[in-house]
Order: structure tokens, then C-alpha cells, then sequence
């Protein structure tokens, strides 16, 4: 890799990843938010580091363009010949560094979607903490609960606390077996790469196009005793809507009323 | 470990890993700049294929897509360690003495190993970051044998990592200790080991850091290693993103439950999949507690050798060690780390 060039690819990533984390939340995609700071920070440094880079550079760029020449053509000459005024010792980068160009160039062109449906059916389940206790819910009118404290709710809590209650959830949908389809979301503990999934098998609707978001109200759909292990997690829809993606795909929140 | 690579092998797709091979041994010529430019254009073909040829290619299979971001996620994820790591290691090049690395560990070498195993506890962050830190401090002159040490346990038993085992386990805070005790054992067997069978001509370092020289900026000194460190170490870790995404993608994760059974198996099992997964040290915890049909044992294997040895880590050592050194000492790392788990986990859980 050329010595002017390595300055031009720390600018690309630094330029990606403030892409990505300064000026939009894409990485929330990739990457849990606790993360998204240093990421700004790492794109101010790489940015730093190749600007000075290139100005270093471009002032000695005739030089060093000189020299470059001059070296290819006098490449089979033997090491020991290396010219000791030569600035750039540090050279050597191997062409493999081009790799980082590929994620820059993906994140600054398209940036790839949320992991979705594909990676939920073949995801292993999250295990859901168990809870010392469940606060109340409100006395009336429809829930809005995490797939996380309605799992938790419906297989823990003895008090049965969602008896007879109507819900809502939000998630994206997974295609099911036989035709059933499950409202689903994925957790990350660091990146995209651990994600797990939670999934709540709805009844009663149509199945939406998979990857689709929304926002579904309904009842716990009686199977299992409610309250055990046994209960099944699984929902009986009354209506269902469609809501754009979330800001944070990977963060299992209530739906907005 | 036979069968899990019988079951993963099938269905992954082209695996950029032996093409490492090609890059370090013929450095220079032709294939590599095809390779990574093959490799680099296999990343964005997604999208340039989408609008070539339209919706119906297999470019836009789910699981290619997947593939693309997990690829970036890694990537992005690891870069802020990678950056702290190098600009450390640049600092350490280019600002520290190599006297004080001399005068603070112990002078036998045989002593020094485990000092430098509990001082991985000061360096916060995951693995990506102690490869560049561990070679900067080969080549400001501590003992080998100590600064791998450091490097096999920093990423395992910071207190980041700790504390997110503790919260990954609640309840059951011998599994901490246990992470804990098997890996700084893990570290520390590798280090004797390397002192007594460890070959120096294993190791192919850039020879051109070798910290100050009178009559140069040390800034610019710093800039440049940076640079170097930070670009070399990033080509490698992306090679290594790409080659562990595509396992995260393509291995269904109902073949673990075909494994669980077998008291031996399983702990092998996982130890194979902490390789492939290429799991985050500071997140391991969390996949191994999902593990739950996996005996305690197995899932302490999942955390003892995924911050050690798996696909991102080797390549990254490919990167800044050599092909030579990092292949050996990534195979014997792995077993030791299994055995160590086995007997922590037999006393311990």
C-alpha cells in the first residue's frame, strides 16, 4: 500500500464511522448504544489522524511521488539499498488493509439492514431473568408490556397478573410452522454478532409480510396453566398496526401508546 | 471436535480463512491484491448486484444480507478497542522506556509470567484491543513468554468482563470465579509453555518499531506507527469478521441441542463454537448463559477460550505475530484452555 494512501483510508473509515454514529443512528443497528459515543470519538480520531496524515503527505508529496517511482523501478534491487532519508518507514502496510475499505464503503454507501426475521428463526431463545416480583399493573384499559415482561409475566407470576387483561406488544414478524407466524425481537448484549431472540406466537390474524414491524393488541391466549412454565407464550390478537422501525431495533421496549 | 466441523462445514459458504494463508506467504505478489479485492467487492455486491439485476437474485438472500451485517457489526464493534489498543501500543512505542518494563517485572522469566497474567486485569476492554498492546511490548523488549501472557488474559478478567459475568449469572457467583481462576491458569500454562518449547523464529514481527530514534518528532513517530499498527491490524480483523459471520450466520443453532447430552462432547462442543462465533469477550457471558441445555462446565469453556483463540483473534495474530505463531500457538492455547476449564470446572461448579 502506497505511504500517500494510508492516511486517504483512515479518513474513509473515521468518515464511515461518523457516518454511522454522529450523524445519524444507523450503528444502533450494529451495535448496542452504550457503544455510540466511542464510536463518535473513534471517527474524530481516525479523521484526525489521516487529515494530519495528508497534509503531511501532500507536503511532501512530490518528494515521496519521486520516490516511489524511482523505488519501483529499482524494485528488485536488494533491502539494503532502501534509502535511509526515506521518512516513510512505516510503509510496509500490507495490501490486506484494503479490507477496511469494504465496511466504510458499505456503511457511507447503503449500510446494511437490522438483523430480522432469517436470523430470529434460527437464533437461539433469550432466556428471560427470572423476577423477584412484578409491580402492578395499571387498573384498567390495554397494557403496553416488552416481549421481555410479558414472557416474564406470563410463565413466572403467580398472581396471574394478565388474566383476563389485554396487552400490547411490539415487535417484527417471523413466518411460523404451519402457517402461524410469531411477533419477534432480537436482544443484543454487544453487537449484532450475539444477538437472541424472544418470540410470542400470535393467533387469530393473518400473517403480515415477514420483517414487517407492528404493534399487535390482544389477550393471552389460554394454553398451558398461566403463571408456569408451562404457559404458552402465545397471543390471541384483537387488532394489529403497523409501525415503522424502531430507532433501537435491538432494545425490547413497550410500544408507545 | 470432529463432528461440530463435520456439521459446520457443509453449509458455509466460501470461507475467507485459508486465504490468509496466500496473504502472508506470497506477501507482494499478485493473488493478494485480487483476494482482497475479491474479498472487498463481496461485501458491496449486495447492493451493486441489487440494482444490476434487479430483486431475484440470490444476492438478496436473508441470510446474505445477515451475513453483511454481522460482517459490519463485528467490524464496528471492535474498532473502538482496536483503536484504544493501538494508540496504547503507539504510546508505548514511542513515549515509554523499555527500562521500565525491565525494572517492573520480575528479572526471571519464570516469575514474571504470572505477574504479567494478573496485570491483564488493568487493560479494560475485549481482545481486540491486547493483540497490538502485546506486541508493542514484545518489541520494547518484556520477555515474550510474559507478554503473552498479558495477551491471553487481559480480554478474559478485566473487571468489564467480570462484572458482566456476575451479571450474566446471577446468583451463582462461583461461575466469576471460576472464569476468573481458569483463565488466569489458561495464561499463565501458556507462558511456561512458551519459555520451555517456544521458538523465536515462530514470531515474525515488523522489525522497523523499535521505539525512539534520536533526531526524529516523536510525534511523528507515533503518527506513523499508528497508522501502520492501526490499518494492518483493521485488514485482519475485518478478514476475521468475515469468516466468523459466515458461521454465525449458516450454523443453526438447533444443532447445539444435538450436543448437549454428552458430558465430554458438549464441553468440546462449545469450546468449537466460542472459535467460530468470534463473540465479543465482554458479551460471551450472555451467549453462554443462554446455553442452558449445557452443562456449567461447558459453558465456562465457551468463556475460558472465546476470549483466547477464535476466528477475528487468529487472523488478528496472523496479522501481528505471523502465520507461524499464531496457527501453533492458537491450537495450543485451545486445548490448554479446555483442559484448564475441565479441571476448574470439576472443582468449582
Amino acid at each position: 500500500m502506497k505511504p500517500v494512501l494510508q492516511p486517504m483510508l483512515l479518513l474513509l473509515t473515521g468518515a464511515a464511522i461518523l457516518r454511522v454514529s454522529l450523524f445519524s443512528d444507523i450503528c444502533l443497528r450494529y451495535v448496542k448504544e452504550g457503544l455510540q459515543p466511542f464510536l463518535i470519538a473513534s471517527g474524530f480520531v481516525l479523521v484526525c489522524f489521516g487529515l494530519v496524515g495528508a497534509l503531511g503527505t501532500s507536503g511532501e508529496l512530490r518528494h515521496g511521488l519521486r520516490f516511489i517511482m524511482r523505488r519501483e523501478s529499482t524494485s528488485s534491487a536488494p533491502a539494503g539499498t532502501a534509502p535511509a532519508h526515506d521518512g516513510h518507514d512505516h510503509a510496509d502496510v500490507p495490501g490486506i488493509a484494503w479490507l477496511l475499505a469494504a465496511p466504510a464503503l458499505v456503511l457511507l454507501m447503503f449500510a446494511p439492514p437490522a438483523l430480522g426475521s432469517y436470523t430470529a428463526a434460527r437464533d437461539s431463545p433469550k432466556v428471560v431473568e427470572v423476577y423477584d416480583h412484578f409491580k402492578r399493573l395499571p387498573a384498567q384499559g390495554p397494557v403496553p408490556l416488552s416481549l421481555t415482561e410479558f414472557t416474564a409475566r406470563v410463565q413466572q407470576d403467580r398472581a396471574k397478573s394478565l388474566g383476563g387483561r389485554t396487552v400490547v406488544l411490539s415487535g417484527f414478524v417471523t413466518p411460523g410452522k404451519n402457517g402461524t407466524w410469531d411477533l419477534t425481537r432480537l436482544l443484543v448484549a454487544c453487537c449484532a454478532a450475539d444477538s437472541q431472540s424472544l418470540t410470542v406466537t400470535m393467533h387469530g390474524v393473518p400473517a403480515p409480510p415477514p420483517d414487517t414491524w407492528v404493534k399487535v393488541t390482544g389477550t393471552w391466549h389460554p394454553s398451558g396453566a398461566l403463571g408456569t412454565a408451562s404457559a404458552a407464550l402465545a397471543l390471541d390478537v384483537r387488532s394489529l398496526e403497523r409501525i415503522p422501525q424502531p430507532l433501537s431495533p435491538y432494545k425490547d421496549r413497550p410500544p408507545s401508546a | 471436535m470432529r463432528h461440530p466441523e463435520g456439521l459446520a462445514q457443509p453449509q458455509q459458504p466460501p470461507d475467507p480463512t485459508p486465504e490468509s494463508a496466500p496473504a502472508q506467504s506470497t506477501a507482494g505478489n499478485l493473488p493478494v491484491p485480487l483476494i482482497v479485492a475479491g474479498l472487498v467487492l463481496s461485501l458491496l455486491v449486495g447492493e451493486l448486484g441489487y440494482s444490476l439485476l434487479g430483486n431475484d437474485t440470490w444476492l438478496r438472500h436473508p441470510g446474505f444480507t445477515a451475513w453483511q451485517t454481522v460482517v459490519v457489526a463485528i467490524t464496528v464493534q471492535a474498532l473502538p478497542f482496536l483503536l484504544f489498543g493501538t494508540l496504547i501500543s503507539g504510546a508505548v512505542n514511542a513515549f515509554v522506556p523499555a527500562e521500565l518494563f525491565t525494572r517492573v517485572l520480575p528479572r526471571n522469566p519464570a516469575l514474571a509470567v504470572p505477574v504479567a497474567s494478573a496485570a491483564g486485569a488493568v487493560l479494560p476492554g475485549c481482545e481486540c484491543a491486547s493483540v497490538p498492546v502485546a506486541g508493542s511490548l514484545i518489541r520494547r523488549g518484556v520477555t515474550p513468554a510474559a507478554a503473552f501472557a498479558f495477551l491471553l488474559s487481559a480480554p478474559a478478567i478485566n473487571p468489564i468482563v467480570l462484572a458482566s459475568t456476575a451479571v450474566a449469572f446471577p446468583g451463582s457467583p462461583e461461575m466469576v470465579a471460576a472464569r476468573l481462576a481458569a483463565s488466569l491458569a489458561t495464561s499463565a500454562v501458556m507462558g511456561w509453555l512458551w519459555m520451555r518449547f517456544g521458538r523465536e523464529d515462530w514470531l515474525r514481527m515488523p522489525a522497523r518499531h523499535s521505539g525512539h530514534q534520536p533526531g526524529r518528532s516523536r510525534l511523528n513517530e507515533f503518527r506513523l506507527g499508528f497508522q501502520h499498527d492501526f490499518l494492518h491490524a483493521g485488514g485482519f480483523l475485518v478478514l476475521g469478521a468475515m469468516a466468523a459471520a459466515a458461521f454465525n450466520v449458516t450454523v443453526p443453532r438447533s444443532v447445539l441441542d444435538m450436543f448437549a447430552s454428552s458430558p465430554w462432547m458438549s464441553v468440546l462442543f462449545l469450546a468449537a463454537l466460542a472459535v467460530v462465533l468470534a463473540v465479543c469477550s465482554e458479551a460471551d457471558a450472555f451467549v453462554a448463559a443462554s446455553l442452558t441445555g449445557f452443562s456449567p462446565t461447558a459453558r465456562l469453556a465457551f468463556m475460558v477460550v472465546g476470549p483466547m483463540v477464535d476466528l477475528k483473534l487468529i487472523a488478528l495474530q496472523v496479522g501481528t505475530f505471523g502465520r507461524a505463531f499464531a496457527l501453533r500457538f492458537s491450537a495450543a492455547t485451545a486445548v490448554t484452555a479446555v483442559t484448564c476449564s475441565v479441571v476448574v470446572g470439576w472443582w468449582l461448579l
